[in-house]
């Protein structure tokens, strides 16, 4: 049985704010300093799943799969180091793009160039655009039923997959036939550290490269809108900080500030 | 291709309180979108709902009320949605951006292939028919202008972004249009529903929010948050850390993946903020950070702050609060 577990290259949300650089031409933002990107978490959150898969069955194959514009190989191959049996990437500048219909186009004409998957993991979404659009195309391009936002991800008799769906209060069982796409939520928990000997060997490991050209998918879509401007937004707060002697003190002081500014209403209705 | 569709999403009998800021958007919309404001109540045990959504003013209710939808099946109420759509021929669908509304909208623009325009904080139709909106990315760091065809659109605008509708005294007249549900064969399943009661007042609609995030540690010390969330008459939130480690229910998440708040008073302790906390509470009235890190992003968008350890701030908050009340 084949898991392939589809990771985004993203900048590290972790990023400050204020070293991001927006280039207004190529309408892109850019790290204004060498910070290097990430596998989007939620990504990393659909591989742990399939760590997890293959912890009850021995016999799952783990391929992770990137499409985007140029990948940083080190960040990239931290998936061979947890595990995964073949790192694939294709790489072209035309998928460095807003537009998730020519990635996912990219990632079902990969996965169909690979001799298909049992089942599609995605994170719920890219910590980028938020938009968690390309597992909905995705499932689309490959007519595969897609179960979002599991928490945790079983697989009965080899024909199903089953899972926990988060809700805003609580949760749901869900279920589909093999193959199938499931999305992740950062619920299900962190992937897990590589070893060091597992992280030296995967040193030596490859990653296999398709060539977009290759998979002859088609061109940007006119299905997305597109980005016309691009902006830091101007926060107009400035803090004003309490000092005080000591930490009880700041605590005091804080609280009686806030009843004299009124924005705390003690016996105050919610 | 005419007309406005908003989606009215329905949780245990109730309209959900996102559709009056979705009746904001088609009223603000609806002149440059001709064809008239319809809505969509699809779920189960609907006549609350009908009649709490008549008051928005809308032109004409669809409703689909079939006992499959009685759960939050997305493929169900997508298919649901879909079929509404190919029988009303709407130019623009609004949806809530909630876990289900999110998912039917990006159901809806996939299957149709219309324009999906996300996270919307403004909106407006231009003279040459297409639609230009701003929207927050990289977790709110930057602010993206983007601008889509011709339509038709489905749009799903940020929460709070837009102020709720009131109610009309002028109800819509015309009664429900009702419609048969007849999906496609769905290859989705769903089970069991578990509902986790949420402690004490809800954060999505509290006045006062008292938040705790990764430098807490552990469970233990949110119940001295709890302590001056009663006093106050607050909500307790935590952040996306405290979350994931299993510290507080998913319910108390503030952020991008969990509530955007907007309260009148934020108070947020031990949380760094991370972008994607910030985008979720920067609506706050009144933001107050109490970090023991200067250099924490939360303090970039608090008024007030507190540089010093929890441990010794917070007790000493809670008794200057419990000694005003007495």
């Amino acid at each position: 049985m084949r898991v392939v577990v589809c990771l985004k290259q993203v900048i590290d949300p972790l990023t400050p704010a204020s070293t991001l650089a927006l280039d207004k031409n190529e309408k892109k933002i850019r790290v204004g300093i060498a910070a290097p990107p990430v596998i989007n978490g939620f990504d990393e959150q659909g591989l742990e799943a399939a760590l997890r898969l293959r912890e009850a069955n021995k016999e799952i194959e783990i391929v992770c799969l990137a499409v985007g514009e140029r990948f940083n190989n080190d960040v990239m191959k931290r998936s061979l180091a947890l595990g995964a049996d073949q790192l694939v990437l294709v790489q072209d500048p035309s998928l460095d793009t807003w537009d998730p219909y020519p990635i996912a186009a990219a990632l079902a004409a990969a996965i169909r160039n690979i001799g298909g998957a049992d089942l599609i993991l995605c994170g719920r979404q890219g910590s980028d655009w938020d938009n968690a659009l390309t597992p909905f195309i995705l499932a689309d391009l490959l007519a595969l039923p897609l179960l979002s936002l599991a928490k945790r991800v079983s697989i009965a008799d080899g024909k199903r997959v089953e899972i926990e769906r988060v809700l805003t209060d609580g949760s749901m069982t869900m279920a589909a036939d093999l193959p199938a796409l499931v999305t992740v939520t950062s619920e299900l928990g962190a992937l897990r550290m590589p070893s060091v000997s597992a992280r030296l060997q995967a040193a030596r490991k490859q990653p296999r490269n398709i060539a977009w050209t290759e998979l002859g998918a088609a061109a940007a879509t006119l299905l997305a809108p597109e980005v016309i401007d691009l902006a830091i937004p101007v926060n107009g707060r400035n803090c004003t900080f309490i000092e005080a002697a000591d930490g009880p003190s700041a605590g005091a002081q804080l609280a009686e500030t806030l009843l004299q500014a009124g924005a705390i209403r003690l016996g105050g209705e919610c | 291709m005419a007309g406005i569709l908003i989606v009215a999403e329905v949780d245990a009998g109730e309209l959900r309180p996102e559709f009056w800021e979705l009746a904001t958007v088609a009223k603000a919309l609806s002149a440059a979108v001709p064809g008239g404001i319809r809505v969509a109540v699809i779920g189960a045990n609907l006549a609350a709902a009908v009649r709490q959504a008549a008051a928005c003013g809308a032109d004409m209710l669809h409703v689909i009320e079939d006992d499959r939808l009685a759960v939050p099946w997305p493929e169900a109420h997508a298919a649901a949605l879909i079929q509404l759509c190919g029988e009303l021929a709407p130019q623009l669908v609004i949806a809530p951006r909630t876990i289900l509304g999110a998912e039917m909208a990006a159901r809806l623009a996939v299957r149709c292939r219309w324009q999906l325009v996300q996270d919307v904080t403004q909106i407006e139709v231009t003279a040459d028919g297409g639609l230009t909106a701003t929207r927050p990315v990289s977790g709110g760091a930057v602010a993206a202008t983007v601008r889509a065809g011709p339509g038709p659109w489905v749009v799903v605008p940020r929460p709070r972004a837009f102020a709720p509708a009131a109610a009309s005294a002028s109800v819509t007249s015309a009664s429900p249009v009702r419609h048969t549900f007849v999906p496609p064969p769905l290859a989705t399943a769903c089970g069991e529903r578990q509902r986790v009661a949420v402690e004490g007042i809800s954060i999505d609609r509290a006045k006062t929010v008292i938040a705790g995030g990764g430098g807490l540690g552990g469970p233990e010390p949110f119940t001295l948050l709890r302590e001056i969330a009663d006093l106050v008459g607050g909500a307790v939130g935590a952040s996306r850390v405290a979350v994931d480690s299993g510290w507080v229910q998913s319910a108390l998440q503030v952020g991008l993946t969990g509530t955007t708040i907007a309260p009148d008073l934020y108070l947020a302790v031990g949380i760094s903020g991370a972008i994607q906390h910030l985008v979720g509470c920067s609506s706050s009235q009144v933001i107050v950070a109490v970090n023991s890190d200067a250099d924490a992003p939360i303090f970039g968008i608090a008024n007030y702050g507190v540089v010093g350890d929890w441990k010794e701030v917070m007790p000493a908050f809670r008794d200057k609060l419990a000694g005003h009340r007495v």
